[in-house]
């Protein structure tokens, strides 16, 4: 292992390029101490960039290979990009956070948020956080304007993520102060406890545990700093060329059942159907208020208030896709009851997948009579039951009884402690949860979310045509569905260019929907802010370099891509019921499909290991060890 | 310019000699304060409270919430006032009046005597602290010679904002107005101003303020600050020398300082 000295240098030998404030902060919780790092050289810079990529390196470099997950050595490195914060681009508001994931205990946990937090870090001084070590009592983290230090969190240790953004922000006494928390169930450790902001954000993916571990309550930032900009002009410009390729978000279409529509599928009862009905009966009822992210065109974040039936005046704070729908649609719950659940659940901290596909399951039992009154202690685990689900949510915050204990571990745990039958109705992954939705009709998607690090909101999943901006050179297919060829390049390509958004301080949601420009604009923005002169194959490149990182970090803990098509709940994998899709899925080109995937991007088709020539390729010679030697 | 404004204040030409207006609509605005966050952007201001008026924040949505908290957002900066009467108020003539709408004060030529951040009857302006002079918005004076609009303009998500010419931008007004069964302020208020604003619900109900239809409103200069100014070196001496000159050569603008109910 490299001395972390290295990476960080006490003073820098080469320029600190545009858009980076040039330091990251280490926090040491078990001793309470903090050491400004300096960001790594320019050369490491151009390579990594910053968010999954640089976090991951940083992370790779550091974290003992023996970590258990929810062992207080366990770490979390959270990095912007370049392009967040500097207000003239849209989608430059990500920070993501890595760490070994507590979902899956050996892949790579990682959570990704926007709003205005990440903007703030910044203008804190930071470009990101390593959070090391644990703290013996709840704590919080204030930076503010480069000055970090710990305080006390016992008045809102047990307070939702809403609460607890107020209460701190008013103890900070900064009303322009953001906060990053976790919900009551990060402190209980729920597996897939998510990070919240800014209201309306989430990091999902269990980074809200691992601050659990950590006694971690928030981290409240707040400074005046912008990054400095290598030609602000042309930032400018390439903005607005940006801008013009987003696809915006509008107030009408918060009143359908959200993403289900595009999809033609939407989960019902443990995906036993995928037919659309009357679920967004007294939507059109709703005051709905976009809220869209910091400098972001795009509008995704949103906020209701519910017009109609028994949650009437109820508030509530979402983000752009609708998997905290579908959670509940998948439940049996209609209309206005699921967006209020909705709000709960991202209130409690909860990743909604997990929960939805663990209660789905138990429901599931009880109406096929594998479990009774005698045992869920008097609660009736009935289809739509609001008052069950609402009371489960706050049991799973805090592993409450039996099934709170079951719930915030997962879905797999539940439908074992149930037995017979049960484990073959979980819809998982490695464990965790795809996003959800009912992707099964996809191709593309279907196939990112069984290669994506166990529950991990995967990133790529590839479409019928190539990018225009990649059109010129890139041809695949026939995309249809009865052929499977084609789409595997097409997600490692997508995966390419999302990660390199992200890597940015991009959200990829601004340029996911394949516009001419979309991409060429996005490397544009970076190298006017940076200074370098980026074009779109290098960007490939260092998302390409991204995947393998993940690859590498799973590699060194045991995993094998075999298992990416081998631990995926049959449920999952099931053809559609009903609707458009009947009778389709891709369980009949599985793993053929997984093994392109990984052979098509460099890597081994079984154990997922990159080739030398891979990791030569991409100047990741330093993991040499890991390669697939044949 | 000269008829209108005769020598009361400084004016000047940008582009065209064409008066323009940043139209804001009210029943459009979502609050996300895009437009605040790229005044700052544009301006390389430091990333300060959004929520208040300083050097660095020039436009301050109303109520001081956070963003999208609210139903209704009114929009407080700098109204470019057709007669303003921060420019009548100035000892030193470091605030212009352009024909293009703009109205602008000169950092170089200020001295820091906070008579304009009084007299304002919006309250939009603010001093700096390190440098001591006034600052507020300047309607993108540089990007208005360019024939562009305000950068807060661009940035609104919504279309909440728009710019253009004086005569379009208030027909448009009027129509939206009519659409929605409002009301528009700004046109009326202070004998006039370049920002128009289309409400759907009273004034009153968005925290704007209630200006009197009268050129040159009556304004509030602590008489303190004054006998300060007449009798302490503050603003320093060559300030002081300019401001006895200028008093001299346009005695007339005297009455706007110190009469402001008679001028």
């Amino acid at each position: 292992m490299i001395d972390g000295s290295e990476l960080f240098p006490a003073r820098r030998a080469t320029r600190l390029p545009g858009g980076y404030m040039g330091r990251i902060l280490r926090v040491d919780l078990t001793t309470g101490s903090f050491t400004d790092e300096n960001l790594p050289e320019e050369p490491v810079l151009r390579k990594f960039i910053g968010g999954q990529a640089l976090a991951l390196y940083i992370l790779l470099k550091e974290l003992p290979r023996d970590a258990a997950p929810l062992g207080p050595e366990n770490k979390v490195v959270m990095m912007t990009g370049p392009i967040t914060g500097t207000g003239l681009t849209p989608g430059g508001t990500k920070v993501t956070a890595v760490y070994l994931s507590p979902l899956t205990d050996y892949t790579l946990g990682r959570g990704a948020s926007s709003g205005f937090w990440p903007v703030y870090l910044k203008a804190a001084g930071y470009d990101g956080i390593i959070i090391q070590g644990a703290s013996p009592r709840p704590v919080y983290l204030f930076i503010n304007e480069g000055r970090a230090e710990l305080r006390d969190a016992s008045r809102v240790w047990g307070q939702g993520a809403r609460a607890t953004e107020d209460m701190l922000r008013a103890e900070v006494g900064i009303q322009d102060a953001r906060v990053m928390a976790i919900g009551p169930a990060g402190e209980n450790l729920v597996r897939a406890a998510m990070l919240c902001n800014d209201y309306n954000h989430n990091a999902a993916h269990s980074a809200g545990a691992v601050f659990g571990v950590k006694k971690l309550k928030a981290i409240v930032v707040y400074g005046t700093q912008r990054p400095p900009l290598h030609d602000k002009e042309k930032l400018i410009e390439a903005g607005l060329r940006w801008r013009k390729t987003l696809m915006v978000r509008s107030v009408d279409e918060k009143k359908t059942a959200g993403h289900a529509e595009d999809l033609h599928a939407l989960p019902n009862l443990n995906y036993r159907s995928s037919l659309i009905q009357d679920h967004a009966r007294g939507f059109e009822q709703n005051r709905i208020t976009l809220r869209p992210c910091f400098q972001c065109q795009r509008l995704c974040p949103w906020d209701v208030e519910i017009g109609e039936g028994p949650k009437k005046g109820a508030v509530g704070h979402y983000n752009a896709g609708s998997e905290w729908l579908d959670t509940f649609f998948n439940l049996g719950v209609k209309g206005n009851e699921a967006l209020y659940l909705a709000e709960r659940i991202n209130d409690l901290g909860i990743e909604c997948s997990h929960f939805s596909c663990g209660a789905a399951v138990a429901f599931e039992a009880w109406e096929k009579g594998l479990i009774g009154p005698a045992d869920t202690d008097g609660l009736a685990f009935e289809w739509g039951n609001v008052a069950t689900i609402d009371r489960l949510l706050d049991m799973a915050a805090r592993r409450d009884g039996k099934w709170g204990e079951l719930l915030a571990e997962g879905p797999t745990q539940v439908a074992a402690a149930i037995g017979g039958d049960a484990p073959k109705w979980v819809v998982h992954t490695k464990k965790g949860t795809p996003a959800l939705h009912d992707w099964r009709p996809h191709f593309g998607q279907m196939l990112r979310e069984i290669v994506a690090s166990g529950g991990m909101k995967p990133q790529g999943g590839g479409s019928a045509k190539p990018p225009p901006d990649l059109a010129y050179r890139e041809k695949w297919g026939p995309l249809d569905r009865d052929d499977p060829t084609g789409w595997p390049w097409s997600q490692v390509l997508s995966e390419q260019y999302r990660q390199f958004c992200g890597l940015t301080g991009g959200c990829w949601f601004a340029q996911m929907h394949m516009k001419p420009d979309g991409l060429k604009s996005v490397s544009d923005s970076l190298s006017a802010t940076t200074g370098w002169n980026f074009d779109l194959d290098e960007g490939l490149v260092a998302g390409h370099r991204s995947m393998i990182l993940q690859t590498l970090f799973g590699t060194q803990r045991g995993w094998i891509a075999d298992h990416d098509w081998q631990q995926v709940g049959e449920r999952f994998l099931e053809p559609i019921p009903d609707g458009k899709f009947q009778g389709f899925t891709i369980g009949k080109w599985i793993p053929q499909m997984v093994y392109d995937y990984y052979r098509l991007s460099g890597r081994h088709e079984r154990t997922g290991r990159p080739f030398m020539d891979t990791l030569q390729r991409l100047g990741l010679e330093e993991f040499n060890e890991w390669a697939q030697l044949d | 310019m000269s008829d209108k404004y005769g020598n009361l204040i400084p004016t000047g030409r940008l582009l065209d000699g064409k008066p323009r207006t940043i139209l804001f609509d009210a029943t459009k605005c979502i609050g996300c304060r895009q437009c605040v966050h790229a005044c700052k952007d544009w301006h390389d201001h430091p990333r300060t409270s959004v929520y208040e008026f300083s050097s660095s924040n020039w436009i301050q949505m109303e109520p001081p919430v956070l963003e999208g908290l609210s139903p209704l957002w009114a929009r407080n900066s700098c109204m470019h006032c057709e007669y303003p009467m921060c420019a009548a108020v100035c000892p030193v003539e470091a605030i212009t009046k352009y024909e293009e709408g703009p109205v602008v004060i000169d950092p170089v030529k200020c001295i820091g005597c906070e008579y304009c951040v009084y007299a304002c009857p919006w309250g939009v302006i603010s001093k700096d602290e390190v440098t001591q002079k006034a600052s507020k918005c300047t309607m993108c004076a540089p990007r208005v010679s360019a024939d562009k609009s305000p950068f807060c303009v661009q940035a609104c998500p919504v279309g909440a904002l728009d710019f253009g010419l004086e005569e379009e931008i208030t027909a448009k007004a009027h129509a939206r107005a009519a659409e929605i069964g409002g009301e528009t302020y700004g046109e009326n208020e202070a004998g006039g101003t370049q920002v128009v604003m289309v409400l759907k619900e009273r004034k009153e109900a968005y925290g704007l303020k209630f200006v009197l239809p009268k050129k040159y409103p009556a304004h509030k200069i602590p008489l303190g600050l004054m006998l300060k100014d007449l009798f302490t070196p503050r603003c320093g001496v060559s300030g002081k020398l300019r401001a006895l000159y200028l008093a001299i050569v346009h005695p007339k603008r005297l009455a706007y300082r110190y009469w402001p109910r008679r001028a």
